[in-house]
């Protein structure tokens, strides 16, 4: 089912690519909407990489990092808290919909609690690009890939 | 067959402004009216800006006057705050408002007004302007570029900026001046003041008989507005607002009451509002026989409205002035001879200012707390009266504001101004482009 | 034959204008350098040919234009169209002009609303006057110019400096580094206070004292723009606020092309540990770059592509 989503997920290298990479050998499936970019910790993704993805196109964005007190550079995933309100902020100023951004926190272990947030994202910009669940060409019985 | 004659952009004025000409079937002119056709909408925008803000925010209504505005804004939130500067604050203060009016009023009465007088209302348009006077009279205009330089280094020196300046803030002023620097300061006002006795015996002798000649185009008779201190003497950076009559009576009223006797009106083919005397109680007409309500500010005015100038060379100028004019003198020309009388008493009273002991004083700041209040913020620029009004709610933000600009005063007189000329000089629809810049000189005048 | 000049304004202020002739000296040789053809503030000629709003208008061709304000209305689109066809090179010159300055405050809500405002207790609404159009927009929204030369106003120096190398046939480049770049403030690397401190009092420092001594102003609380906003204003000197003492509000534009001055400096306060709430009208840091989609209505469309570094 190819909805043309498009969402972009910053990963941070630790805990959240390893759910990412754990979520893959147990083959939990989520939506092929989801691209990942692995960035060394939360912290760094800069507000403006967020509004540039947003700006080319992607229905949303993400950024997945460790849970608080748990860092691997100790407070990197606080400044992408503090960071993340600044993106809100934005997007309101800028118009776009709140729903289009969100911050997580997982934890190498939880792979399900990532692959969970991945499908509520896409769900959550499907219905506000209101798309239907299914892909319409999909009823037309072309065979998509 | 009616015709309009639009003449656009008016040049060499300050601003955006056309003159729309309607003549009748026989060529005679019907009506004219001066058309401002750009309106930014300071007065909206300001709106929910932390008050404190708006100094640097309000100098962009003008980048030729911007002290005053910056100023008249400070002011205002002072009084929205409920702050009095201290003396060293309200010194510096005043010493840019006046120091700025010199360079104001050295660019418009050389470059942009004097082309017409010293070359001739005539003149090829190719030659008649700042470049034209420049190759006829190199070495007086190097001089005024120079002084003009000068005056707006003395700004920057002071404010930071000379154009869009920043030390003028809630309180007071952002830095103290140093004791060096005002000797400085007081060395370079000494050569303005030279200068600006210069430029007005330059002026008597090549520009002003022409100015003072009987039934030049741009003749009304309005009453006026300026400002003075307690004693009648001519005021620019604070005082009480004075409306005269065109009889000559007048009344003083504080500026936060500007609102009983002056109201503000729209017109259909203007941005600029219309603002008549409503306290004359005859309502706002702009018919060229009878005009009512129409006041004016600028030059002229002030120097009408105020009982004398304290400094001394300005107030024997202002002397013979009113021996050979009368009080209140009202052709409209005589803008441009009231225009360097006040340019010297503004070089006399800078040099007073930088002379008075308490300018050196480290206290220039009264720190202020935010609150919800209104303030009437008033300064004479060079245009005119300038008024800034606002409200605060208690995060002392702007809650409204209300900004009277010099020249809006003097919207009405304009438009009378020009009906004046075109009336004179059209016949028979002749309008050709000399006639078209005599038209225009009654509105330079104005410095608009 | 001398190389022709022409200048216009549009939603403007003058400043720029103003600027330019405090070159003194300076101004008269330049100006001796070149035949005006177009100038409103110095010399009178006038708009010849006008068929109707927005097309029509005809302005003298000339070798080398400068154009100062935004655009915000019907008719100052006609003149910086009719200044693009004629002039050979064309200067956006001033904030205004290169990122919508003061005036494109007003995009925050619409033009109409803005009218409907100013009138609100004095009559009715103008109807013979050109018609606004739905927001203030940057010169380069409408059409390319050759050079923008920003700044509020921007310094005699570099206007000159920028007519002299078109006059001698090249575009200069301008290196974009921060104001930052030459403020002597004491810089420690971190904020003082975790709150955003309004200017009601002045800055901490002995102003006696040589500036070099003054704390960052942006270390002390007080938003100074500095690190997000093109430098240049005082030359090789310290930056013309910060020399009395006042901070940084940003009116060269953003440092970056493109770039989105307030997101970058909320992202560094965030980085800083210093609360976004404590600052009060926060869009009031987008004061000079209103234009490009940065300052939006509440109503109006999503901001669109150019918000941002990149495309």
């Amino acid at each position: 089912m190819n909805s043309g989503l498009r969402i972009i997920a910053f990963c941070c290298n630790w805990c959240s690519y390893a759910a990412a990479d754990l979520a893959g050998i147990s083959r939990l499936h989520y939506p092929p909407s989801v691209r990942i970019i692995r960035v060394m910790c939360s912290g760094m993704v800069h507000p403006e990489m967020v509004l540039h993805a947003l700006a080319r196109g992607a229905d949303g964005v993400m950024i997945i990092g460790c849970h608080l007190g748990e860092c691997h550079y100790i407070r990197g995933n606080e400044i992408a808290l503090a960071r993340a309100e600044v993106i809100a902020e934005t997007l309101e100023d800028l118009g776009y919909e709140p729903e289009r951004f969100q911050l997580v926190w997982v934890s190498s272990a939880e792979p399900e609690r990532l692959v969970e947030a991945f499908r509520q994202m896409h769900e959550r910009l499907l219905r506000l690009n209101g798309l239907a669940e299914q892909d319409p060409a999909a009823a037309d019985g072309e065979v998509l890939p | 067959m009616t015709r309009v004659v639009t003449i656009e952009p008016v040049t060499r004025i300050e601003g955006h402004a056309r003159i729309h000409i309607q003549l009748d079937a026989a060529g005679t002119v019907d009506d004219a009216r001066v058309e401002i056709t750009s309106l930014r909408g300071f007065e909206q925008f300001v709106i929910g800006r932390p008050a404190e803000e708006l100094p640097r925010i309000v100098s962009r209504i003008c980048g030729i006057c911007p002290w005053m505005h910056h100023l008249a804004a400070a002011r205002a939130v002072d009084g929205c705050f409920a702050v009095e500067p201290p003396p060293a604050g309200r010194l510096l203060r005043e010493l840019c408002l006046v120091l700025a009016h010199i360079p104001d009023k050295l660019l418009h009465f050389f470059f942009l007004a004097a082309p017409d007088f010293v070359l001739g209302p005539d003149c090829d348009l190719r030659v008649r302007n700042v470049v034209g006077l420049a190759r006829q009279e190199p070495e007086l205009a190097a001089q005024v570029a120079h002084m003009r330089r000068l005056g707006q280094d003395m700004l920057a020196r002071l404010g930071g900026k000379a154009v869009h300046p920043v030390a003028g803030v809630v309180g007071g002023f952002s830095r103290p001046l140093g004791r060096d620097e005002r000797r400085q300061l007081q060395a370079d006002a000494a050569r303005l003041l030279d200068f600006a006795l210069f430029a007005l015996d330059f002026a008597r002798e090549r520009v002003l008989e022409q100015c003072a000649a009987a039934d030049q185009p741009g003749q009304v008779t309005t009453g006026f507005l300026g400002t003075v201190d307690e004693h009648g003497n001519l005021r620019l950076a604070s005082g009480r607002l004075r409306l005269m009559r065109p009889d000559g009576r007048s009344v003083d009223f504080a500026a936060a009451d500007y609102g009983q006797h002056l109201r503000e009106r729209s017109e259909p083919w203007s941005l600029a509002k219309t603002v008549y005397a409503e306290s004359w109680g005859e309502g706002l007409s702009l018919d060229p026989t009878a005009p009512r309500g129409v006041y004016r500010v600028n030059t002229l005015a002030r120097l009408n409205v105020c009982d004398r100038i304290s400094t001394p060379r300005a107030q024997t100028e202002l002397e013979a002035f009113r021996v050979r004019f009368g009080r209140p003198a009202q052709a409209t020309l005589l803008h441009h001879w009231a225009r360097l009388i006040e340019l010297v008493y503004a070089a006399e009273r800078v040099g007073e200012l930088l002379a008075d002991d308490r300018m050196l004083d480290r206290d220039v700041r009264t720190p202020s707390v935010p609150r919800a209040g209104r303030g009437v913020g008033h300064v004479e620029a060079p245009r005119g009266t300038l008024i800034h009004d606002y409200e605060t709610d208690e995060r002392g933000c702007i809650t409204r504001a209300n900004m009277i600009v010099g020249t809006t005063h003097n919207v009405a007189a304009m438009n009378l101004s020009v009906r004046d000329a075109a009336s004179r000089l059209i016949r028979d629809g002749a309008c050709d482009e000399a006639i078209q810049n005599r038209i225009e000189m009654a509105l330079r005048a104005y410095d608009p | 034959m001398k190389p022709t000049f022409a200048c216009e304004w549009l939603h403007s202020c003058a400043g720029c204008e103003i600027a330019l002739v405090d070159l003194g000296e300076v101004l008269l040789e330049l100006l001796a350098r070149v035949e005006i053809v177009h100038f409103p503030l110095l010399m009178d000629n006038k708009y010849s040919s006008r068929a109707g709003e927005g097309d029509g208008m005809v302005l003298p061709a000339a070798d080398l234009g400068l154009v100062s304000g935004g655009v915000a209305s019907e008719e100052q689109r006609a003149i910086l169209l009719a200044m693009r066809r004629s002039c050979r090179t064309l200067i956006a010159l001033g904030t205004c002009a290169t990122h919508g300055g003061i005036p494109a405050l007003a995009n925050e809500r619409s033009q109409e609303a803005v009218r409907a405002g100013v009138f609100a207790d004095c009559g009715p609404l103008p109807t013979q006057v050109p018609d606004c159009l739905d927001r203030v927009y940057a010169v380069d929204e409408l059409v390319q110019p050759d050079l923008c030369v920003p700044g509020c106003p921007p310094r005699p120096e570099t206007i000159a400096a920028a007519i002299t190398a078109v006059l001698d046939g090249e575009l200069p480049v301008t290196p974009a580094k921060s104001v930052c770049e030459t403020c002597p403030a004491r810089r420690e690397g971190r904020a003082t206070t975790r709150t955003a401190r309004r200017f009601f009092d002045n800055a901490d420092g002995n102003p006696d004292e040589e500036l070099g001594q003054m704390r960052c102003l942006l270390e002390q609380g007080l938003m100074c723009m500095g690190p997000v906003t093109a430098g240049g204003c005082g030359g090789s000197g310290p930056p013309l606020c910060v020399r009395v003492r006042v901070p940084c509000r940003g009116c060269y534009g953003p440092v970056r092309a493109g770039g989105n001055p307030l997101l970058d400096l909320m992202n560094a306060l965030a980085g800083q540990g210093v609360d976004r709430r404590s600052v009060v009208d926060r869009r009031s840091l987008l004061r000079f770059c209103g234009a490009h989609g940065l300052l939006r209505s509440a109503a109006g469309p999503r901001s669109p592509e150019r918000f941002h570094g990149g495309s």
